[in-house]
């Protein structure tokens, strides 16, 4: 039994837990009551200055002061944590069309990313990727490739040349890897070789004086051209994904006999009817890859029994295939350095 | 190269086979084709009209008006203005709503005041040459009413061929070569052709003499009787489908001979030579010429000329002279057939800028046994036209050529090894026979006799029969099959994989983007960053004037991109990873040291004056090449600064530094200035050059792993005022030094300049995060550090401000 003081405090505190509307209005109905200073605190307090008989109700009133009291404080806090819960996931305000917070972001060249994507493709495979020189001596891109001075085929590339050394050029194409990788690998091997070549074209929209190239070469025993075709095939499968129709036709590059160029059919256009669009100029055929058989010649050149092993080659167009992988339209934002551009990889 | 179908078909019967089959077949077995068009193709809606009526205009002297059947119910009115239209001629005609070349839709018109319905037209409206002083009179026989193109069995396609896929194909820069491929690829029989030289008049042959060694070998044949005159309706055409400009029956027939057997020859007038006959011989150096266009050349010692009486007729291979060219009036010729060195040629040809159909041919290397056979062919020709030219003296013939026709051995099992494909002896023979090549079967190797028109460039050794034998068994039968062998990993290639790591580094976490930039440097730009003086490498034929440097470093070709992106762009973040070239440190071969360098640039505008502290953009630059040196693993000493001896001329003098691996800067003002970043453009800029290079030299670090530490760490804020030359550096590592071991990271977050600090001094705080591995610190173990902070940065000529 309270006696008529406790009961007082009870019901004091009790109200004022009901009033009290936020956690800090509880935390101060719990101070006031239950703190060092608070009502029930002060029953407490006066227990060792009571007399002796009545040491014990007192005791007894501060502990139920305390359960009733600390229990309906417990009680409310839960409570109102549950409205702030309930109250926290109101979606008042909420705006799924307000952009998000802007982000500075980096990106790959697309050149990259494609030259990467080619390079998982391929080391799958079992081929390194080599690299060579931009500038380039003129046997390598030319004289060991079976191009000699005064070849017809020289003017195929419109090279630029060094001035004050005659065998100095800027490599019109990867091939020249080809030598040095023959020279300092030992066959059976695959390999291939990305970057950048130069001619001498005007530029417009689809001519730039400076682009990319993916060189490739297998040598071994018993390489065919029906391994050539595989590899191929195998290649243009995992970038687009598909099964491409490829053709090979007939195509002169004095480093390989026989030679080729490789065409696929266009995949923008394979599946519609009729066939051909702007990217394929309506021919429904992409040149893509000119390759062929290395040459005896070229085997020779870069110390190679020609005899026990043949190999195929191809210069595959990897500035064409990015544009085609992004449909960009004009080759010459390639080398632009043009964030908006860039900004979209 | 244009090839007419209606030409091919004078060497083999194409019936049942149409033009894009044929440019289908082409593109398989032999030759890139471009395309195919049809011919004239307004010949197929103009129809062939008889002029019923001639009547003079009411009211226009020089106009007619001419009622004329074009095979309807009512003939049309059409109004005329030609001189030669007459009554009761076959005329072309295009009717309302034909549409002629150029574009041009007919309509009906009122002409002076009467109705036209239609149009009779001129050659040249037709686009079949120039002739415009009349309408066109068709023969007597055509049908009215018919389009003219079937009326004159003269529909034809144009075939154009890529004539980069023919660089190695001599023999097919004529007709009659694609022909013998069409015929072997659809198994049918080349028509006959007589290349037999008719009996000349005999007597001591035409003098020829050969000094040049560019010449091995020169027909001579003198004709004459000729008349010069226009070239009959067939002949026009065949030229005008191939791309050549009719003039008249003598310079036609020379182009025709050209173009069906790829053989160039010249006619010059033999009246206009002198009598001593023809000299080919190098040229003196000086030497001029005026040539059939109408330029004088001048030439080197280097030019092969053909000379008569000691003048200059013709510049070999390449183009005749305007002297001794065929005129009105000209009877007796003197045919030039010739077999010339392509290479002395060619350079000729390029010297003069002047590339001929014929220099393009005899630069592929011509088969020195077709001058005879194309003499023959021209008479033949000439005489079917004008059958009472004569052959008044025996042919010149010079020289001291060989066939080339020669034996290659072949074996049948390497064809299938290197093809890839099971294809029987019988095929190999008859592919080859083909084509031409005589097979000597027996056991392996077989002998393969090689034409001399294949002998004389392209087909020498077994690897070129290979090709003959793959490209008509078709490239398109061969299986495809997948490569073979132990699985072994790749070589790694370190390079590379720093490469990406950077790439990812600096796209990922960095947030950059990747650049291309272009290898050649504009003078203007190296002026402009101070780089113009060093040493180059320099393209000779730069495709712009004033680019032909090849750079030497990365970073200028980014600065160079900056302004443009600044218009569009507040914070420009841009690197790339590329080659540069050092010419003055080649190698015994030549080959200009190559450098790869990553350079990195990043502009951002100038904080505010009333900023917070801003660590700069230097500064985050840094801190960014900072975590490359390390994701690289390697590990770098501390930064110097750069002085006046080795800052780069683009840095600011005062604000640039380096380590073993990178330079990372401020832009100088000035160039900043010249980039065009300044006004609305104005920020600032760092930059950075890593050499990969370099990286790749050092070792790799191993990976330091520093335990998660167990024992709470204790932050503490201090500040010092110290001289303004007293570098932070040393402020942090009289923070460390009072440590004793205890110091886990410090972060500069203030740099403070005035009045509460007083001049010439600044004011330096850091976070330092104190942290010990066997206990939590304690409020001692704190005070301890502070007073050791105090002392020791006393002693360094400075004071603690706070803590």
């Amino acid at each position: 039994m309270l006696s008529p003081e406790a009961e007082a405090i009870r019901d004091e505190a009790l109200a004022g837990v009901a009033a009290a509307s936020d956690v800090a209005a509880l935390a101060s109905v719990d101070r006031t009551f239950l703190g060092k200073d608070g009502a029930v605190g002060q029953i407490l307090a006066s227990i060792k200055d009571a007399p002796p008989e009545k040491r014990k109700q007192l005791g007894q009133e501060a502990n139920a002061l305390k359960q009733v009291i600390g229990g309906a404080i417990e009680e409310r806090r839960e409570a109102l944590r549950a409205e702030a819960l309930v109250a926290e996931r109101a979606s008042d305000g909420f705006d799924p069309t307000l952009p998000g917070a802007p982000l500075q972001r980096g990106s790959l060249h697309p050149v990259t990313q494609v030259t990467r994507e080619l390079q998982g493709i391929f080391s799958s495979m079992g081929y390194a990727i080599l690299d060579g020189p931009e500038v380039e001596l003129d046997d390598y891109n030319f004289e060991a490739l079976n191009i000699p001075a005064d070849h017809p085929a020289r003017e195929m590339y419109d090279t630029f040349w060094c001035k004050g050394d005659a065998n100095l050029l800027l490599r019109t194409h990867t091939s020249p890897v080809q030598i040095r990788a023959l020279e300092t690998l030992e066959p059976p091997f695959r390999a291939i070789a990305p970057g950048r070549c130069f001619r001498n074209e005007t530029v417009d929209a689809s001519h730039e004086h400076t682009f990319h190239q993916m060189e490739g070469l297998v040598v071994g025993e018993g390489i065919t051209v029906g391994h050539l075709i595989g590899a191929m095939k195998t290649f243009l499968r995992e970038v687009f994904r598909r099964d491409l129709e490829i053709r090979l036709r007939p195509g002169f590059f004095p480093f390989v006999e026989p030679g080729f160029e490789l065409d696929v059919r266009c995949p923008f256009c394979a599946e519609k009817t009729p066939r051909g669009c702007s990217v394929c100029k309506r021919t429904t055929w992409i040149e893509l890859c000119p390759c062929g058989m290395v040459h005896p010649r070229v085997l020779a050149f870069g110390g190679v029994d020609a005899e026990k092993y043949t190999g195929f080659a191809f210069g595959l167009g990897l500035s064409r295939l990015v544009m085609l992988r992004f449909g960009i339209d004009d080759i010459r934002h390639l080398m632009g350095a043009d964030l908006r551009f860039l900004e979209q990889f | 190269m244009f090839l007419s179908y209606r030409w091919l078909q004078r060497h083999v019967d194409l019936t049942g086979v149409s033009a894009q089959e044929i440019a289908e077949d082409l593109t398989i077995h032999t030759a890139e084709v471009e395309g195919v068009e049809p011919f004239a193709p307004a010949l197929s809606d103009v129809v062939v009209g008889h002029v019923v009526d001639r009547k003079p205009h009411p009211d226009a002297d020089r106009l007619s008006v001419c009622t004329v059947d074009v095979g309807d119910d009512t003939p049309l009115n059409i109004v005329c203005g030609a001189p030669n239209v007459d009554a009761g001629q076959k005329v072309a005609v295009g009717r309302v709503g034909t549409v002629l070349p150029g574009n041009l839709k007919l309509k009906k018109a009122k002409i002076r005041g009467v109705e036209s319905r239609g149009m009779i037209c001129s050659e040249r409206e037709l686009e079949l040459g120039d002739e415009h002083s009349g309408i066109w009179v068709l023969p007597d026989d055509a049908q009215v009413g018919v389009p003219v193109a079937q009326a004159l069995g003269i529909d034809d396609w144009i075939i154009e061929i890529e004539n980069k896929s023919l660089t190695h194909r001599p023999d097919l820069w004529g007709h009659r070569g694609i022909a013998t491929e069409i015929a072997a690829i659809r198994g049918l029989e080349l028509l006959p052709l007589d290349l037999t030289l008719p009996e000349t008049a005999g007597g001591e042959p035409y003098p020829v003499r050969v000094e040049s060694p560019g010449c091995p070998r020169y027909l001579g044949l003198p004709i004459s009787g000729v008349r010069v005159e226009r070239s009959p309706l067939w002949l026009r055409l065949l030229l005008i489908a191939a791309g050549q400009r009719p003039l008249d029956l003598l310079v036609d027939l020379s182009n025709f001979v050209m173009l069906d057997l790829g053989q160039p020859n010249h006619l010059f007038d033999a009246g206009r030579l002198s009598s001593e006959g023809i000299l080919v011989r190098n040229a003196r150096a000086g030497e001029t010429m005026t040539t059939l266009d109408d330029v004088e050349r001048t030439f080197t010692q280097n030019d092969m000329l053909i000379v008569s009486g000691d003048e200059p007729v013709a510049v070999a291979g390449v183009m005749g002279g305007e002297a001794s060219k065929v005129a009105e009036g000209t009877t007796d010729l003197l045919l030039e057939v010739a077999a010339f060195d392509a290479t002395t040629v060619r350079r000729t040809a390029q010297r003069l800028g002047l590339r001929t159909d014929a220099s393009t041919r005899f630069e592929k290397t011509l088969d020195p046994t077709l001058p005879a056979k194309a003499a023959a062919h021209l008479v033949h020709t000439l005489r079917a036209i004008q059958p009472d030219v004569t052959l008044p003296r025996a042919m010149g013939d010079a020289g001291t050529w060989t066939d080339p026709a020669c034996d290659v051995e072949l074996r049948p099992e390497r064809v299938r090894i290197v093809l890839g494909a099971d294809v029987p002896d019988d095929e190999i023979e008859r592919i080859l026979t083909s084509l031409g090549f005589g097979v000597v079967r027996s056991a392996s190797p077989w002998s393969v006799r090689v034409p001399s028109d294949r002998a004389a460039k392209d087909v020498g050794i077994e690897e070129d029969l290979i090709e003959e034998v793959g490209r008509m068994f078709g490239y398109g039968n061969i299986a495809e099959r997948p490569l073979e062998g132990p699985l072994v990993p790749a070589p790694r290639d370190e390079r590379r994989e720093l490469v990406e790591l950077l790439q990812n580094r600096l796209a990922g976490a960095a947030r950059f983007h990747e650049a291309l930039t272009h290898t050649f440097q504009f003078d203007a730009l190296l002026q402009r960053l101070g780089a113009f003086d060093e040493a180059y490498l320099e393209v000779l034929n730069p495709q712009i004037d004033g680019c032909a440097r090849i750079r030497r470093s990365i970073l200028p070709s980014l600065l160079g991109v900056l302004e443009g992106n600044r218009r569009h762009s507040d914070d420009v973040r841009l690197f790339e990873i590329g080659k540069g070239y050092r010419p003055e440190d080649a190698n015994e071969r030549g080959e200009p040291r190559e450098v790869h360098q990553l350079a990195i640039v990043w502009a951002l505008p100038r904080p505010g004056k009333n900023a917070r502290f801003d660590a700069g953009v230097m500064s985050r630059l840094q801190s960014v090449v900072d975590d490359l040196i390390r994701v690289a693993r390697r590990s770098a000493s501390g930064w110097r600064a750069l002085d006046a001896t080795d800052v780069p001329s683009w840095a600011h003098p005062g604000r640039s530094m380096a380590n073993e691996f990178a330079t990372v800067g401020v832009l100088d003002p000035g160039v900043k200035r010249e980039l065009g970043l300044d006004g609305d453009l104005e920020c600032d800029v760092a930059f950075a050059e890593l050499s990969l290079d370099a990286l790749l030299a050092a070792d790799e670090a191993p990976h330091a792993y520093h335990p998660i530490p167990r024992f709470p760490s204790v932050k503490v804020d201090v500040a010092f005022s110290v001289p303004e030359a007293f570098a932070a550096g040393d402020a942090i590592a009289v923070v460390e030094a009072a440590g004793k071991g205890l110091v886990h990271s410090t972060e500069m977050f203030d740099l403070y300049r005035g009045d509460s600090v007083g001049a010439g001094k600044k004011s330096l705080a850091l976070h330092v995060r104190l942290l010990a591995s066997d206990r939590t610190l304690s409020d001692e173990d704190v005070a301890r550090f502070v007073g050791r902070v105090e002392r020791g940065i006393e002693r360094a000529g400075g004071e603690l401000r706070s803590e």
